[in-house]
């Protein structure tokens, strides 16, 4: 089928157009140059004036396995307080079904959202539940540095290359996209009773420091040449003071890529007298100097939600604020763990009132959007339908500080938040969440219009109340079919999963079989996922790795 | 005659991969292994009758299929349950239940209901099979001894020496419930006994009430309790085993509860995890699907529309005496159903079970990882495995008969969008 869409302004910022006025064309599932005179669009529709982007990417959500559906049990209110009619639609908001998942992702003109923590045990479990979600692409990322395989490899001195034979096997069995690190060490050590453990700590059992965790994970992840960096959710998230462990994690990855996550959740400072506020300057500061580094935000926005984590060391802090006072916690098959509480943020806790300002002021002073990402942590910081609400704290500085005047009235001298002037232009919303998240997820015809991309589009009205252009788009393509129109669902479409498959040296199979048969009971081939299990036999989309030779 | 070595079985939940399968002309049959119902249900003959039946007679499988449809289409208090069958299966049940408005539960939901009560309104600290095998040096057992619903746990999860335990030193003790003999044979001297059962005042509830209040130090100083509280905070990683579907008495989720806070209270200081079993026939994997696809757990229905939870009205027993038609799917195992409907009976279960009386409608089906692949969750809730098919008998999966119910329904087209979500 071919499509026109006539007029628009593009926004493209992967191809250089930052509002040029332009027609699009789609024919099936791609972007195509302009056929030429003689072609017939079977559908012409004229967007004269509004604003034209690539369908958004999220890089970092809690969609799907084990932690999400335990989340949606643990839920319970949320669900019988929010349940939708339609087909399949199910309930929930800070922990959507599946296909709810799907619908709203879609309705706000995201084409796409990535499973940030998949555990190898649990990857059959997150496909399953990736294939039941409609209209975006899904993958996930696998969550290394607290399984025992692993940390045996790095305490006996195995060597990267096992190590990177190891990652790239596992990517392999899993069907995973990138690679994540978790507390590294952190989740293993409280398996063995230790309630914290600082960067240059030796953990129990192994004797093996979170920081040698971290950079044997990101020199394996750099010498297989994965597109993403290393995903990392450092130490002690959550803890006052963790902005000092977040700028040594950066001078521990000793110019290596990395992709630090939810970083809102590791910018906090000991001054003044409840010893709680911003280090989000210093830690902008270092960012902005560190070109091969790339965050998200993991903002937090007010009201009831449930936070998520393989970090069982972090959940098992939080615990005590649960809210509802419920919260469950679960060690996993010497792979890692899981913690879920439910937490609502309040704009008048001093606390959660900081955190929201940390957040924002990330944002702001973050001075390159290719390299910072528009997240929730969802659910975690607040669900990802709040994405149109942050994205007009951005872009509209009025609206900020009317809302930063509402907060805990000590929270803003404990910020720079009130002082900062930016505000984000459409070129770099388009940055944040389109050509950037393809990029730095390898992702080569996701996020721009360019031919041969993939035609995942959305239209906007060029609206002055921001959170109600982003809300609700005018047009949403996914595949090149409208499934879209003013805010309203028309029509179904299926996304695909993204998956990266290093190569590695099949020998370390031989000694990953042996600890599948003693330690975790189980024959290694029932481990393995194969490409049919892929949504309902599809199969994955590959994305090419280059594999760097070990210095 | 061909060799599977390695089979996956999908039956108990404890998701033993080393079955060996031998594959013959009259069929296939399991090696022993220990587990009377790996040994039992993997024994399948072929050839099988494939047709359908109605009221007994027979008739072909696209006759069924349309009367199938009929009888849904038309029902006005439909129940689909059973719910036996891998995932895919599983997920065309809830389609189907969303098109016709039907409640959907799992014949042997019961024990998950027990577990799950607690888990949504306290939450819990649990853990999984491996790590059960490789750190726990302590496993208190809590009432009846698991491996009755879970024949190899003790072989496979806690006779191997542990990884992380010094010395590998384990001790299992029993705490309301005797061993089993085959548990006796497996654990031999390991095993200790705390409260058994049958002595006045010992029922499960109270004993677990005794040692919490041992763990809280208001015990007294010679009561048993106070020492195995000791042990339990003395404990580097204990953890707390019960399968809630053996709980006999009322309120059996009112001693789950009490384990669970239990669990949580020696986790303060020392580690401790609770080990809740229950899954046979792909039940957690049934859970699952449910909880991301609705959002609720099993004992949903799709009244008006929008999927509404109700663990009691919608458990299948009860909802059985209002249902018009229920839809009936047991794919694991030949094994009767005891119930009596007042309604018209489809059942769709493998051609080997003798039905009296004969349902409205039997439409044979295959068995996940005998005759076609499926994916079944252990009993942990974790771990999902990819049983592979064996055999090819002609039979179709579950997920394959509701999708033909499904369009013989006359479904609206998959690519559109129905509004209102």
């Amino acid at each position: 089928m071919l499509t026109k869409l006539t007029g628009g302004r593009l926004f493209d910022p992967a191809n250089g157009r930052h509002g040029e006025v332009a027609d699009l064309w789609l024919h099936d599932d791609r972007i195509v140059a302009d056929p030429g005179p003689g072609a017939t669009p079977e559908a012409v529709h004229d967007v004269t004036g509004r604003v034209v982007m690539a369908g958004a990417i999220d890089i970092h959500s809690h969609i799907a396995g084990g932690k999400v559906n335990l989340a949606r049990l643990l839920m319970g209110e949320e669900h019988e307080l929010h349940r939708f009619a339609g087909h399949a639609c199910g309930s929930g908001i800070a922990t959507p079904s599946t296909h709810t998942t799907g619908a709203r992702y879609i309705e706000m003109g995201f084409t796409a959202a990535f499973e940030p923590a998949m555990l190898g045990s649990d990857a059959r479990h997150a496909h399953l539940e990736m294939s039941d979600i409609p209209y975006i692409d899904t993958g996930g990322y696998l969550v290394l540095g607290n399984d025992d395989f692993l940390l045996d490899l790095i305490a006996t001195n195995a060597g990267q290359a096992a190590v990177n034979d190891y990652v790239a096997w596992m990517l392999t069995a899993t069907q995973s996209l990138a690679v994540k690190v978790v507390n590294p060490g952190g989740i293993n050590a409280f398996k063995f009773n230790a309630r914290t453990l600082d960067l240059d700590e030796a953990g129990p059992h192994y004797g093996v420091t979170p920081r040698t965790v971290l950079t044997t994970l990101a020199r394996a992840v750099n010498e297989l040449g994965l597109p993403h960096p290393l995903h990392v959710h450092g130490c002690n998230l959550g803890v006052p003071g963790n902005i000092a462990t977040t700028l040594d994690t950066i001078q521990a990855a000793s110019g290596l890529p990395m992709h630090m996550t939810h970083i809102q959740f590791h910018s906090y400072d000991t001054a003044g007298d409840r010893k709680f506020s911003s280090g989000a300057a210093a830690l902008a500061e270092a960012i902005n100097r560190t070109p091969t580094l790339s965050v998200d935000i993991g903002q937090v926005m007010f009201g009831q939600t449930v936070t998520a984590s393989a970090d069982t060391m972090a959940q098992r802090h939080t615990a005590p604020l649960a809210h509802p006072r419920k919260w469950l916690a679960m060690d996993i098959e010497c792979d890692a763990g899981c913690g879920v509480v439910p937490f609502r943020y309040r704009d008048n806790s001093y606390v959660n009132a900081l955190q929201w300002a940390i957040g924002l002021e990330l944002f702001l002073l973050l001075d390159d959007p290719w390299r910072v990402f528009l997240t929730t942590d969802h659910p975690n910081g607040a669900p990802f339908t709040f994405y149109p609400e942050l994205i007009r704290l951005l872009m509209d500085r009025d609206y900020r500080l009317a809302k930063l005047a509402e907060i805990h009235p000590d929270a803003p001298a404990h910020t720079t938040l009130g002082s900062l002037t930016r505000e984000y232009s459409l070129t770099e919303i388009a940055i944040m969440t389109r050509a950037a998240p393809a990029r730095i997820l390898g992702l080569a015809d996701r996020g721009h219009l360019a031919p041969g991309a993939s035609a995942d589009v959305t239209v906007y009205s060029d609206l002055p109340d921001r959170r109600a252009m982003f809300e609700r788009p005018d047009f949403v393509f996914k595949g090149g079919r409208l499934v879209v129109r003013d805010g309203k669902l028309v029509a179904m479409a299926q996304g695909c999963t993204h998956v990266v498959r290093p190569g590695f040296d099949d020998l370390i199979e031989r000694r990953i079989a042996r600890h599948f048969d003693e330690r975790l009971g189980l024959p290694i081939k029932h481990f393995r996922i194969r490409d049919t299990e892929i949504r309902h036999g599809a199969g994955p989309q590959l994305h090419p790795c280059q594999r760097r030779e070990l210095p | 005659m061909t060799f599977h070595p390695d089979t996956l079985c999908p039956f108990c939940g404890l998701g033993c991969g080393d079955i060996g399968i031998d594959r013959g002309e009259a069929g296939i049959s399991a090696r022993p292994t220990g587990c009377p119902q790996a040994d039992r249900l993997f024994h399948r003959s072929a050839p099988v009758p494939t047709d359908g039946r109605m009221g007994g007679t027979p008739l072909s499988i696209d006759d069924a299929i349309a009367k199938a449809a009929q009888l849904l289409g038309a029902s006005r208090a439909p129940l689909i349950a059973g719910l036996a069958a891998d995932v895919n299966g599983v997920l065309a049940a809830l389609t189907l239940a969303e098109r016709i408005g039907a409640t959907v539960d799992h014949e042997r939901s019961d024990a998950l209901f027990r577990n799950l009560a607690v888990l949504r309104r306290f939450g819990w600290s649990v853990t999984t099979l491996a790590e059960l095998r490789n750190r726990c040096d302590l496993v208190l057992v809590a009432g009846p001894d698991p491996a009755a619903a879970f024949p190899r746990l003790w072989e496979r999860w806690v006779a191997p020496e542990p990884a992380f335990v010094p010395g590998g030193a384990r001790s299992i003790i029993f705490l309301g419930g005797d061993p089993l003999p085959e548990t006796v044979q497996c654990l031999g001297g390991r095993i200790e006994t705390s409260g058994l059962s049958g002595e006045a005042g010992q029922d499960l509830t109270t004993l677990v009430g005794r040692l919490r209040t041992a763990l809280a130090g208001r015990a007294a100083q010679n009561e048993p309790m106070t020492a195995l509280a000791a042990r339990l905070r003395a404990a580097r990683y204990a953890v707390v085993a019960w399968a809630a579907g053996l709980f006999d008495g009322p309120q059996p989720d009112m001693i789950v509860e009490g384990l669970v806070r239990l669990v949580r209270s020696v986790d303060g200081t020392t580690r401790c995890a609770g080990l809740p079993l229950a899954g046979a026939d792909n039940l957690i994997g049934a859970n699952q699907a449910c909880g991301w696809r609705t959002g609720f757990p099993l004992r949903t229905g799709f009244e008006g529309g929008a999927p509404l939870h109700d663990p009691e009205r919608f458990a299948w027993q009860t909802r059985l005496r209002d249902a018009d038609v229920t839809l009936w799917i047991s794919a694991f195992r030949p094994a009767l159903p005891s119930f009596t409907t007042g309604g018209s009976v489809i059942m769709l279960a493998p051609p080997e079970m003798t039905v009296m009386p004969e349902p409205a409608l039997f439409i044979p089906v295959g068995t996940p990882g005998i005759d076609h692949a499926g994916d079944v969750f252990r009993t942990d809730g974790v771990v999902a495995l990819h049983a592979d098919a064996l055999i090819d008998r002609g039979l179709a999966s579950v997920a394959d008969v509701i999708g033909r119910i499904l369009a013989a329904l006359d479904r609206p087209t998959a690519d559109k969008e129905a509004a209102g979500c």
